[in-house]
Order: structure tokens, then sequence, then C-alpha cells
């Protein structure tokens, strides 16, 4: 199904759709009150811009100095061409492991967040053969147990309610049925997960940002999930995209001071750890992955993309976002910057995300990094339509609308004639609303006799 | 200075009220107004579908029709926002290049180049203003939340000069109507939405009046509050300028 | 080809033209102790100060003496920590009272290295965390912080309050997976 179609299911539920757009636009408030006492936030954004820009420009030499020195730290580094390739990784990771192999009984892994594996559908396949796996922050495990992918990259269930959850834990984790304090559910959930972390054979987290001068990378949790897995478990594996990489150590500050006030108003994660050498006696490997990376750095109008460090800010402050839920997009990474990621991976499947705008341009000014993207949801309205993916009737509807607008006597007839169809037609007609979408919830302008030419030239002209 | 006026299309068809009210406030400041009649739109409608290179022939007519004008004023953030923008798909010949720096949102224009200081104009209302996401984003118009928590813009300091005007406080200042163009039609459940949700924080908030600087913003939010049979009038900002009463 | 070498020459055909890494300049705040425990109030956290980092036992006594399991190189100990212990002595532990080292004003954030915590997993399993810091290493906001730390060694943290999420309807719940409580002792 398309976006305006699984849109206008979401929003047929009017009071859930108030309450959704109000519980997003909180975080957006939230995120305005943590960034507007801060003088230099603009720079910041400039700057972090900037680095990611020289970045991308020298990506190859980069992620060959990030290799050089994870290899020197001990740790074991790996490259996916694609999902499938990286999930293979995975799995020969964890069965080649020395404190796994020969274990019986099934191998178990705790995962902290990461939009990679959800995008290269990690889960299905580790589960497939015979690996445990348990997501283990609060909104992840929630979506796991409901079957569900995430609605949204920082905030995984927040399309979900209360009850919901309630619902959802009473049935996964045994907690009264009614319960919906969020308090009681989260202690529900603690105990549950803790007794997961103390099993796990293997810890997998992602990678927000990855240092190439060290060779290090850092993990942003609230939670505490990422470390509290890596740190239990023998081995741990970081999923990265290859474009999380910066130069050095100090721009880490420049990034850590925009991810959280961006994504949920806070001045800093609870947690944000940096990694770089494996404990002693444990395991530590990187898996970097393309998947489609290398190809929107080679598009101009769409590279800058990839300078995103998911904060999801994008998401709160879209009024499309908040009003047609995060499973509209039908893709990884919902929101404005789902909808400019989505074509690259497939052009065809995902035409309607760029249309699923209204270009209002309140992404652009709250991405931390600065990408354009209405810019770029413009961009590929027009790579959709070049690449014949428009809807026929729009597609030579526009074509015809272009002609006569080039003609100005057509054009002036044109109005001439639908204006007085508009007056002359029934209201029962023009407003019918099998025919006229704008009409189901809306009158249309009243049809004027005179247009302002017409005016002009009666009254004007000399 | 030679002045043209730019009469968006949906305005002239529809609203040849706004057209009149913007003519007789520039004359009323003293400019002297050409209308070409050969005009007809600035391309945006095809161009915001993905059909840019359809629209390319109704850009060189546009700047066929407006290439011997200094100034070429329309009350439109919108279609301004567009030919600024988005005419760098044709060859970028002295006359393109003219047209795009001069092209002028009407009010961008009273302000920065006629420099309007006064507006001797009684509007006793209360007036909810609707910020244009082109105007406002596009042209930067006015402050975006995004970026600062001041909500100053030019079309606010116009309305400030009214006498006995009083300004609607909203809850959120420069949330999208969610007209979007062809947006309105084709993502009809969620462009209706955002309509009706902006259109009750006026309410709420005591809006009689909702104004704003782009009529296609209007046109959908007078579509809800009709359909609604709300209290509310809505007016293009050049017809309160120009001294119209609701 | 091997897949590095695909992804690598793939990166270096697509890349653009080459950019200038910026320069950050010297951004300046308030790196004051009040600064620093408003934030950190704001966070869920919460800070006292005393004279001397010899009365830490005396503030763990005050405020902690229901708990039963303490892990700590500062004050007195119940249970023995080093790298090698076990998971299940690991979760038992109720308060870990730990030294940092830097803390930031802008975000009440300490850091903490891998030497400091004694066992990696004893920040984020304890139940409740005590980090204690010299008040003179309090700095305004990340750069300073950053350029303070002269290595980020081979594993070390930022800690800023204790484990928190709003994953469910954003109610803010404290005490996800991590500490349930974070007390900062500033000497």
């Amino acid at each position: 199904m398309n976006h305006p179609a699984l849109a206008e299911k979401f929003a047929k539920d009017f009071n859930r759709t108030t309450w959704h757009d109000e519980t997003l636009w909180f975080v957006r408030q939230k995120r305005d009150r943590a960034i507007y006492p801060i003088p230099e936030f603009q720079e910041l954004r400039l700057l972090a811009s900037q680095i990611k820009d020289h970045t991308l420009s020298n990506l190859d030499n980069y992620l060959l100095q990030f290799e050089e020195n994870a290899i020197k730290n001990g740790v074991k580094v790996h490259w996916a061409a694609d999902g499938e390739e990286h999930n293979r990784i995975v799995l020969d990771i964890i069965r080649n492991a020395s404190s796994i192999k020969g274990k019986t009984g099934p191998i178990k892994m705790v995962k902290s967040k990461s939009m990679l594996t959800e995008e290269c559908h990690l889960n299905p396949f580790l589960q497939k053969n015979g690996v445990e796996v348990v997501d283990t922050d609060l909104g992840e495990r929630i979506v796991q147990f409901r079957n569900e992918p995430p609605s949204h990259i920082v905030m995984p269930a927040i399309h979900l309610k209360k009850e919901d959850v309630g619902e959802t834990f009473h049935e996964h984790l045994g907690t009264p049925k009614g319960e919906k304090d969020p308090q009681a559910l989260t202690e529900a959930a603690r105990q549950h997960l803790r007794q997961k972390f103390v099993e796990a054979d293997v810890a997998l987290t992602g990678v927000n940002f990855a240092v190439a001068e060290t060779g290090s990378f850092v993990v942003c949790t609230n939670e505490g999930n990422a470390d509290l897995g890596v740190n239990l478990a023998n081995v741990h594996i970081a999923c990265m995209g290859m474009e999380k990489l910066i130069p050095k150590v100090e721009h880490l500050s420049v990034f850590i001071r925009l991810l959280a006030r961006s994504a949920t108003g806070q001045p800093v994660t609870t947690y944000t750890s940096h990694f770089t050498k494996p404990a002693d006696g444990k395991e530590m490997h990187i898996v970097i992955v393309d998947n489609g990376r290398t190809q929107q750095l080679g598009r101009s109008d769409f590279r800058n993309s990839l300078k995103c460090i998911r904060c999801g800010a994008c998401m709160n402050t879209c009024p499309v976002y908040r009003r047609s839920g995060g499973h509209s997009y039908d893709f990884t990474v919902p929101g404005p910057i789902g909808a400019i990621l989505s074509p690259n991976i497939d052009l065809h499947k995902y035409s309607s995300l760029p249309f699923a705008s209204t270009l209002c341009g309140s992404c652009s000014d709250v991405c931390p990094v600065k990408i354009d993207i209405h810019v770029q949801l413009y961009k590929w309205r027009q790579v959709v339509s070049k690449e014949n993916e428009l809807p026929a009737a729009k597609k030579w509807g526009m074509k015809g609308l272009a002609k006569m607008l080039a003609m100005p006597k057509v054009y002036d007839l044109g109005g001439k004639v639908a204006r007085s169809a508009l007056r002359i037609l029934p209201h029962g007609m023009t407003h019918a609303q099998s025919m006229n979408p704008w009409a189901k919830a809306r009158e249309l302008p009243d049809a004027p006799k005179q247009s302002f030419k017409e005016w002009y030239s009666k009254n004007k002209k000399s | 200075m030679k002045v043209a006026l730019f009469i968006p299309c949906y305005v002239d068809q529809f609203y040849p009220n706004v057209g009149i009210n913007t003519l007789q406030l520039l004359e009323k400041l003293g400019v002297e107004v050409a209308y070409p009649t050969q005009q007809t739109c600035c391309g945006q409608p095809m161009a915001n579908s993905g059909c840019e290179q359809d629209s390319k022939e109704v850009y060189h007519h546009f700047v066929d029709t407006f290439a011997d004008y200094d100034y070429i004023v329309t009350p439109s953030g919108s279609c301004t926002y567009h030919v600024r923008k988005h005419y760098d798909i044709i060859d970028q010949t002295p006359a393109v290049q003219k047209v795009r720096k001069g092209v002028y949102e009407l009010v961008d224009f009273l302000e920065n180049i006629l420099k309007v200081e006064e507006i001797p104009v009684d509007f006793p209302y209360k007036v909810g203003l609707h910020l244009s996401c082109h105007g406002q984003r596009g042209l930067r118009q006015a402050n975006a939340s995004e970026i600062i928590g001041d909500k100053g813009g030019q079309i606010l300091t116009l309305l400030r000069k009214l006498r006995g005007i009083e300004i609607t406080q909203l809850e959120r200042n420069d949330e999208c109507c969610g007209f979007g163009g062809s947006f309105c039609i084709t993502e009809e459940a969620v462009s209706a939405r955002m309509g009706q949700d902006r259109i009750a924080d006026h309410v709420r908030n005591g809006t009689k009046v909702l104004t704003g600087g782009d009529m296609s913003c209007l046109m959908h939010l007078e579509g809800i509050v009709k359909r609604q049979q709300l209290p509310m009038k809505v007016m293009h900002i050049a017809e309160i300028l120009n001294g119209s009463q609701p | 080809m091997t897949s590095r070498e695909k992804i690598l020459a793939s990166v270096k055909a697509n890349k653009p033209s080459f950019l200038e890494l910026p320069v950050i300049s010297a951004f300046e705040g308030d790196g004051s102790i009040e600064r620093f425990k408003t934030v950190l109030a704001g966070i869920g956290g919460h800070a006292i100060e005393i004279d001397s980092k010899t009365d830490c036992q005396g503030v763990i006594d005050t405020h902690y003496s229901d708990l039963k399991n303490v892990a700590s190189k500062l004050v007195k100990a119940s249970v023995e920590i080093d790298i090698n212990t076990s998971k299940e002595v690991l979760e038992q532990v109720d308060l870990a009272v730990i030294d940092g080292i830097i803390g930031v004003a802008e975000n009440g954030a300490i850091w903490i290295p891998e030497v400091n915590m004694i066992n990696r997993a004893l920040p984020f399993i304890t139940q409740h965390l005590v980090l204690v810091l010299d008040k003179t290493y309090i700095v305004a906001n990340m750069h300073e912080a950053y350029k303070k730390l002269d290595t980020i060694g081979n594993y070390g943290a930022f800690i800023a309050g204790p484990s928190k999420t709003a994953d469910i309807e954003q109610s803010l719940v404290i005490g996800a997976h991590g500490a349930r409580s974070m007390m900062v002792i500033l000497y």
C-alpha cells in the first residue's frame, strides 16, 4: 500500500491521531527548550554539517584509517556490501566465537538499538538459524513482542498507548491484566531483561559515531542497555553504516552536543560510551555496511542525506508524520529522512514517499546536520516523474496543465469555463466526494463571475 | 522603478478581490503598477508534482512576460519562492536572472523596497496570522520556531501598525496548514487533518479574522472554516492593509 | 574482488571532490558548580558537596545505610569486585561508588574511564550509582571535556544521571536497565 492509503487508515481514528500528534509535538517542544538557550546551536549545526561533508568527501581514506586503527586495537573488522552479507557475517561471527563454539542449547543474543539491523532484517535471519535474539531497548522489546516494526527511529513504540503496552506485557511477561502504569510496566521489563543480559552469549549494538583517528566507536543510550549487554557477554558485535565515520575525537563534542538535544530535548543521553579495545579475553567485532550507501554517495543531489545522525527530529517536527504514523511509510526509517533515503533503495516501491510532504521545510530547519530534506523531497519527485513512476492521471494532467498555462488565451478561456461550471453545477455535484477529494472536508471557494484579469481589462486598461 | 503586478493563477480565477486590493494598495502608496495581461502562472503546480520539465515552457512564458520590469510584485510568498528558488533549471540568461531577482512578495516589497512605516487603517478585530511555509521558511520572511524562540516576522510587523488590532497567540505559531499543492488532493486525509488542527488552534485562541500572505493556504483553511460553519472571516493580508473590513 | 575492495573502490568513484574540514572555534560557557548541579537535578541526578574526599564514607553511611552489597575502591566495600567477577555476583551489587574524572556543566555528564569502573559492567549493573568528583574538574561543555581528556582509553563513558526511558507514551521512568538512582559527591 502507498503512503496516502496507509495515512488515511491511520488518520481515520481521529482521537488517536490527535494523541499521536500531540505526543510527538511535545518532544519537538522539549527539543526547542533545549536548544534556544545555547547561543552557538546554529553554529554547531553548521560545523556538524561541514564535518560530515568533509568526511564524505574523503570517506575511503577515513574508512581505511578507521580499519587500521581498529585492527591495532584488537578489534576484528568486517565489510558487508549488502544486508544479506551483513547478516551472514554476524551469524559467522557468532558460530565461530571461541566462547560459543560447542555450546549446547540455543545461542543467546541481546541487542541494543540498531536501525541498520532493522534495515538488513537481521532478527528473522538469526532466529531462522537458531539464535535467540532479544531486543533490549524498551521500545524495541515492546514492538518485538508484538511482531511489529518500529514506527520511529528513536522512540520505536511511539505509536502505542500504555494500554496497548499493558496488554502486550500481560501476554508476554505476565503483568496483571489492566496494568498500564508506565513505571510498573518498565519495572517488569527491567526484571525480564536483566535475566536476558546475564544469560547472553553475544551482544550486538549499533554505532552512533565511529572515530577514524582512534578506531573507536561511540554508542549512546538512555537505558544503559548497550553497556549492560556488551559488558556481560563475551562477544560484542557492532554494526555500522559506513557513513557513521567522523575524523577525530574532538569532533565528537559537536555531535554529542547536537544529538540528544535534537532527539529528545535532553542535554545528553544518560550513557555516551566509547569503545576502543575489547576487555581482556573477550571479542569485539565491527561490521561496516554499504547496502546502497555508496550508490547514494554518487547521487550529487541526494548524497548529503548520508550525513544523517538518526536523531529523529525531522519526524517529531513533521506535521505529516505526526498525523500519519511511522508505519505509513512502510520503510525502516520513516518520516522526512526516510522519504529521501527510501527511493534510493527501491524507487518503484517508495515512489509515493517523496510526495508525503507539503514541502514546508520544517525538517530542514530542525535537522542538526543541516540536510536540505525538503529540497531533496522536491528533487526526488522529479526523479520519480522522470523514471515514469508517476500515476498516469497525474502525469498527463500535469502535461495538459503546463500546455494550457503556457498559452494565455487558452488559460483565460479555461478559467472562465471552469468558473461558470462551478457556478452553474449544483453543490452536490461539485462537492461529490467520490469525484473531488477536496470536498471531503472542505468547501470549494466561491467561483466569481469575473477573474482579476477580466476586472482589470474592464476597469483599468486605458 | 518599473513595477509589474503578478496575480497568481488561482488568485486571478478565484480571488479577484485579493488582486484588486493588492493593486489599489500599491497605487495608494504611489507606485505606478503595470499588469501585463498575458501572464498566467509561475509553474509551481506542475513542478511540485514532479513535472518541472513540463513547467519549463511556463517558466519561459513568465520570464518573457516580466523581463522588462525592475520589480514583479505578487501577493504570494509561495510563487515568489518558486521563481527565486526553482527557476534554476532553465538557461540563466540575463532576463531570467533579472526576473528571479526582481520578483517580490507583496509584504516584503512594502517593507524592504517601499520602506512603509505607517498603515493608516483601523482594524479592531482579533486577527490570527497564518504563516505560509514558503514565505516563512522559504523566503525567511518570519522567524522559524525550529531556529529561534522569537516569533517576529514581516507580516506581523505590518499588522501591529493597524489601529485597534489584537493578534492571536497561537499554540503552534508556524505549523504548516497542509495545503501543499497537489498534496491537498493526493494526501487528502492528512491534508484535511492538518488544516482542521490549524483552524482549531485559531478557534481556541479567539481568532475572528484569519489572514496570511498566501491565498493558497487560506483557500484550504477557508474551505474548512466554511465546511464547519465557523464564525471566522478569512482575508488575505492585502485586503486588510488596503482597508477592507471583514 | 572482496566486498571490502568493492566498497572502497565504489566510495572512491562516487565521493564528491574534496571539502575542507572546518575549525571548531573555542566555545565558552558557564562551567560553574551551580550550573552543573542544576542541570544534573534536571536529568534526575542529585549532587552533594563535601569538604574533603575523606568525607565520602559519611555521605554513603547517611544515604545508603539500607543497601547491603556495596562495591567500591573509595569507601568501605562489602563485595569484592575485579575484572574477573562473575555475572552472578555483579548482578547482586546494590551500590557502586566510583571516581569520576571530569564533569560537564552543560549536561551533567561525568567521564568514567575503564580503570575507575573496576569491572566494565559495574556502573551499569549496579542498582544505585554514586560518582565522586573533584569539583575543580568541572568544565563548561563537551569541547572542553574532550580537550581535557588525554585519551578516551580502551573504554570509557560519560554518564549523566540515572538510567531512564520514556518509551511508553513519553512518560519518563527512572531506572530502565541501569542504575535506579545516581548521586554525585563533589569534593
